[in-house]
C-alpha cells in the first residue's frame, strides 16, 4: 500500500471514529454545556414578580454573600456530607473486612447486600419515615424494649441531619463496603504472610499493612460518594423538604426551592453554580489525596 | 496446636456473628416495609407493632383505587426504556469509538452529569422547555433522563471495548471491514453481556431518578418516583397504602439489580475500581 493510499484510510478511519462519538457529544453539548452557559447567564439575570427579566451583574453574588439562608445551608450541606462519608467509610472498612473473611459470599446474600443501595433513595425516605414516625414507628420502640430513650428522629431540629446521614449511611455503606472489599480482593497475599511469619497480631496487620495498601481504594469510594452527599437532595425532600423549619435546608433544597417554588431563576442560577464549585473543588482535593496514597 | 485452632474457630464465629448482625441491619427495614404493606389497616399503625397477622392485599387495592398507580407505572415505564434506549443508542458507538482511538474527552464530558447537582442543568432546562412548550412530554422527561444514562453506559462498556484484542479489529480491517461494520458485525457479539450490564444499570438509575419529573413532568406524565408525595397522606393514616406503592416502586430496580449483582459494583463507580 502507498503512503498516500494510507493516510487516506487512516483519515477515513478518524472520520468514522468521530461519526461514531458524534451523536453522544451533540447530546451532551445540547443538554449539558449549553445549558451550563445560559445558567451562568442566567445568574446575572434578575426576574421581576411579573416573571419580566433584566441585567443585574453581580447582584445575585453578592445578595448570596449577605444572604444567611445561604451560609446555613452551607453549613448544613458540609455538616451532612461530613456525617455521613466518616460513618460510611469506618462501616464499610468493617464491614468490607467481615465479608473477606467469610471466604465465600452466595450471590444471594451479595443481592441482599446491595438492595439498600439499588432501591430508589425515594423510597428509602418513605420506608424510614414510617419506620422513624416519633409516635408509632418501629425504631422507638425497639429503642424502648432495650430501655433507650426513644427520640423524635425527623422531626427534630436538632437531630434531623444526623438522622438524614444515619438514612443515607443505611442506603450506601454497603455499597462502600463493596467497593473496598474489591480492593482488598486485589491486595497479593504475601503480604499477610509475610506479616504472619515476623508474628504480628492481627490490629497490627491491618493498621501497619492492609489499611495504607487500601488507602487508594478507600479515597475513591470517599470520591464517589462526595459527589452524591455534596448535592443531597431526594432522601430530604420526600422527607423533610428541607425542615423542620430550616434544619435540613441543604444548599440543593435552598437552591431547588428558590428556583421551583420561588420562581427567582436567576438566583438559583447562582446558588447552583457555587454548590457546583464546591462540588467540583472536593472531587480535585479527593484526587489530589488519591495521588498522594498511591502505591 | 490445639489452642491455635481454637483461636481461629473463635475469629470464624466472631466473623459470622458480626456478618448475621450486618445483615438484620440491612435487611430489617426492607423486611418491615413489605410486612407492613401487607397489614391490615388497623395493624400497620399498631402500637406496640406487631409482626405475626393475617396477610391481606387491602392496601395494594386501596392503592389502585384511590391514585392512578398504573398510570403512573406506565409514565416511568416509558421514560425509563425510552432515556434508556437512547444511552443505548449514542453511548454503544461512543464507548467504541472513545476505546478505540484513546480519544477520552467524551467519555469525561458526559460525566459531568454525574458530578454537578441535577437542579444546575433542571433551571435552564426549564426555561428553555416552557418556552418550547414541551413542560409535561415525554419526550422532555426522555431526553433529561438520558443524560443519567449515556454515561452509564459509556463507562460500562469502556472496559468491554478494551478487553478485546486489538488484533481482532486490525485482521477486519485488511479484509476492508469498514469502521462501523466491526463496530456491529464484530465488536457487539463480544460486549454482548457487557451492554445487558449497561441496559441494566442505566434502567435502575432512570427509574429511581427523583428530580427531573419533579419539575419537568404534569399531571398526566408525572412518573411514580415523582409522584411519591401523592402516597405520603397527611399524618399516618396511609401508612398501608403508603408501604405498598414503596414496595411496588422498589421492585423492578431490585429484581433487575440482584439479576447482574455480580457485575454491579465495578459498573457503578463510572471506571474509578477495576471489579
Amino acid at each position: 500500500m502507498s503512503d498516500s493510499a494510507a493516510t487516506l484510510t487512516q483519515d477515513r478511519q478518524k472520520l468514522e471514529m468521530a461519526a461514531l462519538s458524534a451523536p453522544a457529544v451533540i447530546f451532551t453539548v445540547a443538554m449539558i454545556a449549553f445549558p451550563v452557559v445560559y445558567t451562568i447567564w442566567l445568574g446575572f439575570q434578575t426576574f421581576s414578580s411579573t416573571g419580566k427579566q433584566s441585567f443585574a451583574g453581580l447582584a445575585n453574588y453578592s445578595k448570596l454573600i449577605s444572604d444567611y439562608e445561604f451560609w446555613h445551608g452551607l453549613w448544613i450541606t458540609i455538616a451532612l456530607f461530613v456525617l455521613s462519608l466518616v460513618l460510611q467509610l469506618v462501616f464499610g472498612v468493617w464491614l468490607a473486612l467481615v465479608l473477606f473473611h467469610a471466604k465465600r459470599l452466595p450471590g444471594i446474600v451479595r443481592s441482599l447486600f446491595i438492595s439498600p443501595f439499588m432501591m430508589p433513595p425515594v423510597v428509602a425516605g418513605m420506608m424510614w419515615l414510617v419506620i422513624l414516625d416519633p409516635s408509632l414507628g418501629a425504631a422507638n420502640y425497639v429503642l424502648q424494649s432495650f430501655g433507650l430513650p426513644s427520640s423524635d428522629w425527623l422531626a427534630s431540629p436538632s437531630l434531623v441531619i444526623p438522622t438524614v446521614a444515619l438514612i443515607d449511611s443505611w442506603q450506601w455503606t454497603p455499597y462502600v463496603a463493596l467497593i473496598v472489599l474489591g480492593g482488598l480482593q486485589s491486595l497479593p497475599p504475601s503480604v499477610y504472610e509475610a506479616a504472619q511469619i515476623d508474628g504480628a497480631s492481627p490490629f497490627k496487620t491491618f493498621q501497619r499493612i492492609t489499611l495504607p495498601l487500601l488507602l487508594p481504594t478507600i479515597v475513591t469510594a470517599a470520591i464517589l460518594r462526595s459527589v452524591d452527599l455534596l448535592r443531597f437532595f431526594d432522601i430530604i425532600y420526600i422527607t423533610t423538604q428541607g425542615g423542620p423549619g430550616n434544619a435540613s435546608n441543604t444548599l440543593n433544597i435552598y437552591g431547588f426551592r428558590v428556583g421551583f417554588e420561588f420562581f427567582n431563576i436567576g438566583y438559583a442560577s447562582a446558588l447552583m453554580l457555587t454548590l457546583t464549585a464546591i462540588v467540583f473543588g472536593a472531587v480535585l482535593a479527593f484526587n489530589r489525596l488519591r495521588g498522594a496514597v498511591a502505591w | 496446636m490445639n489452642d491455635a485452632a481454637n483461636t481461629d474457630r473463635w475469629i470464624r464465629w466472631l466473623n459470622t456473628v458480626q456478618l448475621v448482625l450486618a445483615g438484620i441491619i440491612i435487611m430489617a427495614p426492607t423486611v418491615w416495609m413489605v410486612l407492613s404493606s401487607f397489614k391490615p389497616s388497623f395493624e400497620v399503625t399498631a402500637y406496640p407493632p406487631t409482626l405475626v397477622f393475617t396477610p391481606t392485599l387491602e392496601n395494594y387495592a386501596e392503592l389502585t383505587k384511590t391514585t392512578p398507580f398504573l398510570s403512573y407505572a406506565l409514565n416511568s415505564l416509558i421514560v425509563t426504556v425510552g432515556s434508556t434506549s437512547l444511552g443505548l443508542l449514542f453511548g454503544i458507538p461512543a464507548a467504541f469509538a472513545v476505546s478505540w482511538t484513546r480519544i477520552t474527552w467524551p467519555a469525561i464530558l458526559t460525566l459531568a452529569a454525574r458530578m454537578a447537582p441535577g437542579t444546575l442543568f433542571l433551571l435552564p432546562w426549564y426555561v428553555m422547555f416552557r418556552q418550547i412548550g414541551m413542560i409535561g412530554s415525554y419526550t422532555a422527561l426522555i431526553l433529561s433522563h438520558a443524560v443519567i444514562t449515556l454515561p452509564i453506559v459509556i463507562w460500562v462498556l469502556l472496559p468491554s471495548f478494551d478487553a478485546i484484542p486489538r488484533s481482532v479489529f486490525e485482521a477486519a480491517q485488511v479484509d476492508g471491514c469498514s469502521v462501523t461494520r466491526i463496530l456491529w458485525r464484530i465488536a457487539m457479539p463480544l460486549v454482548a453481556s457487557g451492554v445487558a450490564v449497561s441496559a441494566i444499570l442505566a434502567f435502575v438509575f432512570s427509574w429511581n431518578y427523583f428530580l427531573f419529573a419533579l419539575v419537568l413532568s404534569n399531571g398526566d406524565t408525572k412518573t411514580l418516583i415523582a409522584a411519591a408525595f401523592n402516597f405520603i397522606g397527611e399524618g399516618s393514616t396511609q401508612w398501608g397504602a403508603l408501604m405498598a406503592a414503596a414496595t411496588l416502586i422498589a421492585l423492578p430496580p431490585l429484581v433487575l439489580a440482584a439479576l447482574v449483582q455480580r457485575w454491579l459494583v465495578s459498573g457503578l463507580t463510572l471506571g474509578a475500581v477495576k471489579g
